[in-house]
């Protein structure tokens, strides 16, 4: 619940500098690359070659370590667990437990499936160490985002902050009462989450009605085009830049379909 | 200046249009990977390219179903969405601190649907997904088709009078958790492999893979033990709560109000409300005669809401 909700750290290198719309196209391009070949190593190489690189670039290596593997080691030992023990397609058994059987291709799908999830996670965490949320959603209304849709982008990461904060009163409010959300069963902590939740959500809600009384009064929802506060900087040869990344990741896709990769 | 004609060309295409061309995306990357399912799927080393046909397939769907349900949105909707997905977001994120063995991330979703018809539902579950993911999991990310599918679930129960009474929507909620089940089935099978942050859910995998089903199986059965209980649980959150607030907070919904989404009470407050306007001119016209026969047919209407829509 304590956690901030932006991944942000500042920085001044040129990976901080770029057009946040250039770094949302390496993430695309490089995700739909990883998804696209079947090779083991293919994944792999674009994240040693690519993100690792590009988070020592950006100075923001150490986090970036922390957030892709504290985000990624449940997930990964439960996927071998699962695909390592119980792979439900043919194939080469290497050992044999009962009912359970470890086999290569489905050690070779766990593994495949992890690297292309490091690649994306990776790439995404990335994106958000060195992009703070404010820049990432002006550089993306300035690219042609709908203002409803990039109003209701940003006011949700300004209002959750808000909202565990909150929260956390709230849960405080009741744990000073004399209440205890571990102790119980499932059903009786389900039961004690009605004394959070209810305050939380109804309190949330009273909100909407000035809200949305205060943005008619200025005009929000009207045809005309804002302009923005602060311009991103953008240039020609990152707009290639982003074009090339993309065919690239298309290429990847015909290569590997052609057999070539 | 690439992006210049986009604004136009939104406008004019119709937004159901983009919405139409979103669901039918959805629909066919769905049957395309689960029921026809080509030979190739699940090829040789890897998982094929099924996971990249349900990765972009999906999102592409869920980004149109987004861009044409906020065309044309009313303002006071566009401010309910922030508040509606930072509840699916913080919900969620309590429900993993209790250590529920839930979701509990569709409630807000749910409440726009109900509140603000199917388009809107659709586009704030599909933006929940999309802002938790760029924000704490981008494990969510993928599965924003799921949550469109459970805001147009809501949207429409709540236009067939489902959200009338708890135990109806709690059986539409339990409907809906079958259809999550069933569309997060392939997301959950080719880009995860089966497995998800939560050990018990996966350990359920688990099972069935031991039994024999395939990963795409086992993950859809998987969903089927949690998420109907979990969508009932955010229908029966989301009508308590909304039942809870004060009668005027719904009625700004255009979509609440002309389909009466709300209890039997409001419907005949409602009609008494907007009705007596229309139906006392129509009375006023004829001669004192009929008074009478008007003061029994406004007892009638008192009586039971729906019965006065036979006027001669």
């Amino acid at each position: 619940m304590s956690s901030s909700l932006t991944f942000y750290q500042a920085g001044e290198g040129w990976i901080h500098r770029l057009n946040p719309v250039t770094k949302l196209a390496f993430v695309v391009s490089v995700t739909v690359a990883a998804f696209g070949a079947e090779d083991l190593w293919w994944p792999a190489a674009l994240f040693v070659l690519l993100e690792v690189p590009g988070a020592l670039a950006a100075g923001v290596f150490g986090r970036f370590v922390k957030l892709v593997f504290g985000f990624f080691a449940p997930f990964l030992v439960i996927l071998f667990l699962i695909q390592g023990l119980t792979f439900p397609d043919p194939g080469t058994v290497l050992a044999e437990f009962g009912p359970l059987a470890v086999k290569t291709e489905g050690l070779l799908f766990a593994g495949t499936t992890a690297l292309r999830l490091l690649v994306m996670v990776g790439a995404f965490i990335l994106l958000l160490l060195t992009t703070h949320p404010g820049t990432l959603m002006t550089a993306m209304s300035q690219a042609g985002l709908p203002p409803k849709i990039a109003y209701v982008v940003s006011a949700t990461l300004q209002i959750i902050p808000a909202f565990q904060e909150r929260a956390n009163a709230i849960l405080q409010a009741q744990q000073a009462r004399g209440f205890d959300i571990g102790a119980g069963g499932a059903l009786a902590r389900g039961r004690r989450l009605i004394p959070l939740m209810g305050p939380l959500l109804l309190g949330a809600l009273t909100e909407v009605e000035n809200r949305s009384l205060a943005m008619e009064s200025r005009a929000f929802g009207a045809s005309v085009h804002p302009t923005a506060y602060t311009i991103v900087p953008d240039s020609t040869a990152q707009r290639a830049a982003r074009w090339i990344m993309i065919l690239l990741a298309i290429a990847a896709i015909v290569l590997n379909t052609l057999g070539v990769l | 200046m690439g992006n210049a004609p986009a604004t136009p060309a939104a406008r004019r295409f119709p937004p159901w249009l983009l919405i139409a061309v979103g669901a039918a995306v959805i629909a066919a990357t769905y049957l395309y990977l689960v029921v026809w399912r080509p030979e190739s799927l699940v090829g040789g080393a890897g998982v094929g390219p099924a996971a990249l046909i349900a990765l972009v397939g999906y999102l592409l769907g869920s980004v149109l179903i987004i861009a044409g349900a906020m065309v044309r949105m009313p303002t006071s909707t566009v401010t309910l969405l922030p508040i509606a997905i930072a509840i699916n977001i913080v919900a969620g994120q309590i429900n993993n601190m209790v250590g529920l063995p839930l979701y509990l991330d569709s409630i807000g979703t749910v409440l726009v649907g109900v509140l603000a018809g199917p388009a809107a539902g659709a586009a704030t579950g599909a933006l929940s997904n999309v802002i938790w993911g760029i924000s704490i999991s981008p494990a969510s990310l993928p599965f924003s088709t799921t949550q469109v599918v459970i805001g147009l679930l809501a949207g429409l129960f709540a236009r067939y009078g489902w959200t009338r009474r708890i135990l109806t929507a709690v059986i539409a909620g339990a409907v809906t958790g079958v259809a999550a089940a069933v569309v997060s089935g392939p997301i959950s099978a080719f880009v995860f492999g089966g497995a998800n942050a939560s050990a018990g859910r996966s350990a359920i995998v688990a099972i069935f893979q031991a039994l024999g089903i395939d990963t795409l199986g086992a993950a859809i059965l998987q969903g089927l033990t949690v998420d109907p209980l979990d969508k009932a649980i955010a229908f029966l959150v989301a009508i308590v709560i909304l039942r809870a607030l004060p009668m005027r907070f719904s009625q700004r919904f255009p979509f609440a109000r002309t389909h009466s989404v709300f209890s039997p009470r409001t419907r005949s407050v409602l009609r008494g409300g907007a009705r007596p306007a229309e139906g006392e001119g129509v009375l006023a016209s004829p001669d004192p005669r009929s008074q009478g026969a008007g003061a029994t047919r406004g007892d009638a209407r008192d009586a039971d809401g729906p019965a006065e829509g036979g006027r001669s």
